[in-house]
């Protein structure tokens, strides 16, 4: 599904991350563990096509085509979801405008037909309930007073709504108690455990991966991936810290 | 008119004004009147269609509206031209439920008109203005209002091209209300002067709008509330957006006389540039003579917010459509005031046409 090859970028001229690889196929779930300053921000900004951060050498494919050579919205049209480690706040916008608006995008860059307004409020709703959001929050402007947890919330029911092919999520676990983490938890499961999808979980902490069992772990350290592993890596991290493993 | 008498742009409180745009336009040979229908708000109550200033009465139902002379003066540089020609709204202890609706069609040259409306204590009315077409349209309107009267006004310019000029002279008596709102979203260079005197104790005055501007047009707002009497309330917000090689200007001023204890003032001035090539000029002043009131004052031009376009573009939303999304949001504060749905909602659509077209 997602094929990183040899990936380099940097920012402002200062190289983050240098000689990245990586394969992720249908059905699975990665995780990308590392120190602060590895470069697992930059990676899902790359892959998210984010303006700024410019890549210098490699190649990334996904689902066949050359995801570098698309613009972001033609990326998600694709079917990639870029979880946020900060979920942006927009004034005056609010969260049903801005879905429906982007599922709309998506589906007509798909050739498929626009949902109605009532079709997508259900779908909508449907997708809070499932992450026990109150429905009423889709109302409000996006992410604009949510707590921390909230936003993190909320961006699992954008995932929910969107329904990508591959997920890239960014320390979606930062800033969740422990009733919220088991919350979003079973929401990447039930969204994104399917034999079509793949799922990236950057993170640099164990406890996600509780809920959420990695197939492959990955440890990511000065922008390349240094070790490799099963879902035991991450508890060896845990136990041993990142110095020792990475080393 | 090649010889117009106007403002040296020397004066402060004319300096971002576009006079040469207002002399071209007044220079334009007279054309054929725009379309009614499509400037029309789809509103039951009274209606006023003036063709180049000219009252067409076959296609207006006046209701409570007089049309005639009025010998009101005005001092304003811009208030010379014309004839005392113009319409008045002269209301009782009454409230006119329906939308007053005034389109000026325009199709060239100049036009002098002006406004008058003296509301009684207690009345209440609403007023929607709108400006299509081409050519100076240029308005002076004074409005009184006396005890606990209360207007609402809404003022879109939507002309194709051409200038706007328009100076409003506002008495607003002890609890009174009176909020205007204004778009600017057509083609025109405008000016929006307006005077806003609290002259009655608990009154509340209220100016803002939006601005939006592209290609090489220019429009601007310079607004001074006059605070003379204790616990008044004004708000001030201001949107502009210029994109190209445009300029929006927004001059905002607060008078709190020495006696006007308790005043509540506040100022909103924002702009936002869809390209650096264009200008955002903000000047908000406060001048306070009484030393327990409340006055605040915000200022800031920028540009849209980068995280935002790339979270709602990582969504899916194609770029131009973000950054319409966001200037719509941008924008929408100011339009909020806006009592009558009918009225907001065709402001908020004009808007969006221009973000359509400018993005």
């Amino acid at each position: 599904m997602l094929r990183i090859e040899n990936l380099h970028a940097e920012i402002d001229g200062k190289p983050i991350l240098k000689g990245l690889t990586l394969t992720v196929s249908a059905g699975e779930v990665h995780a990308i563990m590392g120190p602060n300053g590895a470069g697992k921000s930059t990676l899902g900004y790359v892959l998210g096509g984010r303006p700024g951060y410019e890549v210098t050498e490699g190649s990334v494919t996904f689902a066949g085509e050359d995801l570098l050579e698309m613009e972001a919205d033609a990326r998600a049209a694709a079917g990639l979801f870029l979880g946020f480690q900060y979920p942006v706040e927009i004034p005056g916008v609010s969260n049903v405008q801005f879905l429906r608006e982007a599922l709309n995008a998506q589906r007509k860059a798909r050739d498929e037909k626009p949902l109605s307004g009532g079709e997508f409020l259900k779908l909508a709703r449907a997708q809070a309930d499932a992450l026990s959001m109150d429905a009423e929050m889709l109302k409000r402007p996006v992410n604009v007073g949510f707590s921390g947890g909230e936003k993190k919330r909320n961006e699992m029911v954008q995932m929910g709504i969107l329904d990508p092919k591959l997920a890239i999520l960014d320390e979606t676990d930062s800033g969740l108690d422990i009733d919220a983490l088991r919350i979003v938890g079973d929401g990447i499961n039930r969204i994104m455990r399917a034999p079509d999808k793949a799922v990236i979980l950057i993170t640099h902490y164990q406890r996600l991966l509780d809920y959420v069992k990695p197939d492959v772990v990955h440890v990511l350290a000065d922008g390349r991936i240094v070790r490799t592993g099963g879902a035991e890596l991450a508890l060896e991290l845990e136990r041993e810290g990142y110095a020792q493993v990475a080393a | 008119m090649s010889t117009l008498e106007l403002p040296s742009p020397k004066l402060e409180r004319w300096r971002w004004a576009d006079l040469p745009a207002l002399q071209r336009a007044a220079e334009s040979p007279r054309g054929t009147a725009p379309d009614l229908d499509a400037a029309l708000l789809p509103l039951d109550g009274p209606r006023l269609v003036f063709v180049d200033g000219a009252y067409d009465a076959e296609r207006s139902a006046p209701g409570p509206v007089t049309v005639g002379r009025r010998a009101w003066t005005s001092e304003h540089p811009l208030a010379r031209f014309g004839q005392l020609e113009g319409w008045a709204l002269d209301l009782g202890q009454e409230a006119v439920t329906d939308p007053i609706q005034i389109v000026h069609l325009g199709s060239g040259g100049d036009n002098h008109l002006r406004g008058f409306i003296a509301l009684a204590a207690d009345a209440a009315a609403s007023v929607v203005e709108t400006f299509v077409g081409s050519g100076w349209a240029n308005r002076q309107t004074r409005i009184e209002l006396a005890r606990g009267a209360r207007l609402m006004r809404s003022v879109r310019l939507i002309q194709a091209d051409g200038f706007v000029s328009i100076r409003d002279e506002v008495d607003v008596g002890e609890a009174a209300s009176y909020a205007a709102t204004f778009l600017g979203a057509g083609g025109m260079g405008s000016r929006i002067d307006g005077e806003l005197v609290v002259s009655g104790t608990d009154a509340y005055a209220e100016m803002g709008g939006a601005l939006l501007t592209r290609g090489d047009q220019r429009q601007e707002c310079a607004v001074t509330v006059r605070h003379a009497a204790e616990r008044g309330t004004s708000h001030q917000t201001w949107r502009a957006v210029a994109a190209d090689q445009s300029a929006a200007s927004l001059a905002a001023r607060v008078d709190v006389a020495r006696g006007a204890q308790k005043t509540d003032g506040e100022q909103s001035l924002r702009g936002i540039l869809l390209q650096r090539t264009a200008t955002v000029n903000l000047k908000p002043e406060l001048e306070i003579f009484a030393d327990d009131v409340k006055c605040a004052h915000g200022a800031t031009v920028g540009e849209l917010d980068n995280r935002a376009l790339f979270y709602l573009q990582s969504r899916g939303v194609p770029r131009p459509r973000a950054k319409a999304l966001l200037t719509r949001a941008f924008v929408a504060d100011s339009l909020d005031r806006i009592g009558q749905e009918v009225v907001r909602e065709a402001f908020v659509a004009d808007a969006d046409r221009w973000l359509e077209a400018a993005l």
